[in-house]
């Protein structure tokens, strides 16, 4: 059997039932027939999501049938010859339903060579190669013509426009026209290591080795929608290894005692008073009260009304998503956080609580030499002896 | 007083999610590293201090994780809940007790598999003020935003921590986010709890250090160059925020205080080379670096806009890349001892600093550096 870059026609053959994606083979049920000049004939079934691929000299029943050489057969299948120019020049010919036969090229991952890596040119040939396979025109809204451009720098690097129009993907390795957006990377390896998912879109963005002009939240909702994600041929040279997670939510019940003090400060809420203690020795109000002085370790039994009124101290508005651990449910964001110094209370003698929503720009922070945004409860209608008697603090006006 | 030294590290790479290992991989690999490192076998160590959290871990008596790992079977061990740094100070302190001659310390946890502001929420006192909802960021936004409002700190100026600090990394192999950025791309990423920007902040990460501790009866009998340990100190602020002054830090102060008089530093602007710090936010690398007494307070920006706390600088602060390029948390002060003992060794490769005899290693536990572990040592004895 000749060899041609490596690989024999057989091998085209026998990795057909690893590259198959029955993804691609929805709606195909058809025999396809190859006869390939001095190698031999096969047959290949697809039914039902599923394939089948043999050696036989019966092509009977094929829809179509692809006749090539040995040579221009596993040029095309390694991207080592061009298919269209093969297909033109006469070099692959195809008998029986030529639209039929259209339909093999979305079944198969792209045949690898062998190799111990993929270099970045092997990456961007094959991620480009594939785009066209990998469109759902299904998924393409009638009328939306867009296109996406990416300039990418680096020794391997290049330019390439996909467009999407009349429900239909082309590529061209040029930029062309004005796309709807286009991508930069200062290197084309950032890209591969993107797409391959080993680093994330923001650090790449934030450290200035990519970026994007135009409507990049156009091109980050539509194409995870209109495309298949890029599959690593890589992932097939190797034993595939099934990575068992293990997902646990560990819940245990707790109770917690308040006990006298801080059950105090809590009864204090339920009737709208807000309950500090003092300590004998340093004079410090602790808020929340607690048993203990925390800088002078001595029982602090002496409870004084404090605010209801205060000023803000410390101050945060919250940007980030976080699950509210009382629901689990994700917060609106954002959401100001502040620790309030109370009338009757000095120094860092402050309690944390929120802000009303709309008032969170609104708040200056104080400490000891400057007053801080002054602030007053509001508080909840049912209350139950919890911090959460008081809704948010709102601005006193 | 006796002597110890360290006499071995180890450390896994740190990364953002390693999937495919176990805490019992990732010890396994730390603690083989610290072995080989020190010239020891497993045989060689006396004792085992593991450094865990069972939150993170996820488990309680979480030590139990890596004990196997740590040949940790027939030896007297014990695990410290807090940082990596604390683990070590119990190891030390073993060390010295006369009992131990050779203390294996490790720090592990992977927070690639939990939600973590619902671990750091759970820090929060229970009846009151867990509900609230706060978690590490959102408390340390309020004290980044007291020590700005304090010294008048720009955004801009914890930015340089972001820059330095993560361009550090590019030479440290071990380190999660090596980066060449800019101020601006600080200043431009998300906006996570005002002020602090997702460059502003460390990220999740999973890894293991190990770091060998031994008395200086045994320190030189084997193949590595010990490094000394030469002052030691712990100190712990009030729990809740209204018990301090979130805008400083008493506990940093005193720990700094205490570790310098044992090490007999007078003027540890002076004899300070290198520091390997707790920068698990940008604003916390100048507020800790004022409170230890290396800038003056609200004076650190300017010193590092001058270039001072740069890997060729007077004073290299976080050579490797500090937490904001890799923050195990538990383990992150153990790997800022162990990258200190290979600077002070000359070991440290790529990110190697020039002059180097006298470092700070410093380890944090608790919301908005309630406790500070600060530990001096020496390239000589």
């Amino acid at each position: 059997m000749a060899e041609y870059w490596g690989v024999k026609v057989e091998d085209i053959f026998n990795s057909m039932q690893e590259r198959f994606r029955p993804e691609g083979a929805k709606d195909v049920d058809s025999l396809f027939g190859y006869d390939i000049k001095d190698e031999g004939k096969w047959k290949l079934t697809v039914k039902d999501n599923k394939m089948t691929i043999e050696k036989t000299d019966d092509l009977t029943g094929c829809i179509a049938t692809m006749k090539a050489d040995g040579e221009t057969f596993v040029g095309v299948n390694t991207g080592n010859v061009d298919a269209t120019n093969a297909f033109m020049g006469g070099r692959v010919i195809v008998d029986g339903d030529m639209g039929a036969f259209g339909k093999t090229g979305k079944l198969f991952r792209k045949f690898v060579i062998a190799q111990k890596e993929m270099t970045t040119k092997d990456y961007l040939a094959d991620m480009f190669a594939t785009i066209v396979p990998r469109f759902k025109a299904n998924e393409a809204e009638e009328g939306l013509d867009v296109s996406f451009a990416y300039d990418l720098g680096g020794p391997d690097g290049g330019k390439w426009t996909v467009f999407i129009k009349d429900k239909k993907c082309t590529i061209t390795t040029t930029i062309e026209g004005k796309p709807t957006v286009t991508l930069e990377f200062n290197d084309a390896r950032d890209y591969v290591d993107f797409i391959l998912g080993k680093i994330d879109a923001q650090s790449l963005m934030a450290s200035g080795k990519a970026g994007a002009k135009g409507d990049l939240n156009m091109m980050a909702t539509k194409w995870p929608i209109l495309f298949e994600k890029y599959k690593d041929p890589m992932a097939g040279n190797v034993p595939q290894q099934e990575l068992i997670v293990l997902k646990k939510i560990i819940s245990l019940n707790e109770k917690f005692s308040t006990g006298p003090v801080m059950g105090k400060f809590l009864k204090g809420l339920k009737e709208q008073k807000i309950y500090a203690n003092k300590c004998p020795q340093c004079g410090r109000m602790q808020l929340p009260p607690r048993e203990v002085c925390a800088d002078c370790r001595v029982r602090v039994d002496e409870f004084l009304e404090v605010g209801p009124k205060g000023e803000v101290r410390y101050m945060d508005i919250i940007y980030y998503a976080m699950p509210d651990p009382l629901t689990g449910q994700v917060r609106e964001t954002p959401y100001g956080g502040i620790n309030i110094l109370f009338d009757g209370c000095k120094g860092n003698e402050t309690l944390p609580h929120f802000i009303r929503k709309d008032q969170i720009e609104k708040i200056q922070m104080g400490w000891n030499e400057k007053k801080g945004t002054r602030v007053r409860p509001v508080w909840e209608e049912n209350r139950i002896g919890d911090i959460w008697d008081i809704k948010y603090f709102e601005i006193d006006e | 007083m006796d002597r110890a030294a360290i006499i071995g590290v180890g450390m896994t790479k740190i990364e953002k999610s390693k999937v495919r290992e176990t805490f019992a991989d990732m010890a396994w690999e730390a603690v083989n590293k610290a072995l080989a490192d020190a010239g020891m076998s497993i045989d060689d160590i006396d004792n085992v201090v593991t450094t865990s959290s069972d939150f993170w871990d996820g488990r309680t008596i979480s030590c139990m994780a890596v004990g196997d790992a740590s040949g940790a079977a027939d030896k007297n061990t014990s695990c410290v809940e807090g940082d990596g740094t604390y683990g070590a100070f119990y190891g030390y302190t073993r060390a010295l007790s006369g009992s131990y001659k050779t203390t294996l310390v490790t720090g592990h946890s992977k927070g690639s598999q939990c939600i973590s502001s619902l671990i750091t929420n759970a820090s929060f006192d229970p009846i009151c003020e867990r509900g609230l909802g706060m978690d590490m960021i959102t408390a340390c936004a309020m004290q980044a935003n007291a020590y700005m409002n304090r010294t008048g700190l720009r955004p801009e100026d914890m930015a340089m921590v972001s820059v330095k600090n993560h361009g550090n990394a590019l030479k440290n192999p071990m380190a999660q986010l090596p980066m060449n950025i800019t101020v601006s791309d600080v200043i431009k990423s998300e906006m996570i709890a005002d002020p602090l920007h997702k460059l502003d902040c460390s990220p999740v990460s999973d890894g293991c250090c190990a770091v060998i501790i031994a008395h200086e009866s045994v320190a030189t009998k084997f193949k590595q160059k010990p490094v000394w340990i030469r002052g030691l100190s712990l100190c712990t602020d009030s729990f809740f925020f209204g018990d301090r002054d979130l805008a400083r830090s008493n506990a940093l102060v005193e720990a700094a205080k205490n570790a310098y008089k044992m090490a007999g530093i007078k003027d540890p602007k002076k004899e300070i080379d290198i520091v390997e710090l707790y920068d698990a936010f940008t604003y916390q690398e100048l507020l800790w670096l004022e409170e230890m007494g290396l800038a003056d307070y609200g004076k650190a920006a300017k010193l590092l806009e001058a270039g001072e706390f740069n890997i060729n600088g007077p004073l290299p602060v976080n050579p490797s890349g500090g937490l904001l390029s890799g923050h195990p948390v538990i383990a992150a002060g153990l790997y800022r001892i162990a990258e200190v003992v290979m600077q002070l060794r000359g070991d440290a490769g790529e990110h190697q600093v020039k002059k180097a005899k006298t470092g700070i290693a410093h380890g944090v536990n608790g919301l908005c550096g309630q406790s500070h572990c600060v530990w001096i040592l020496d390239k000589e004895r």
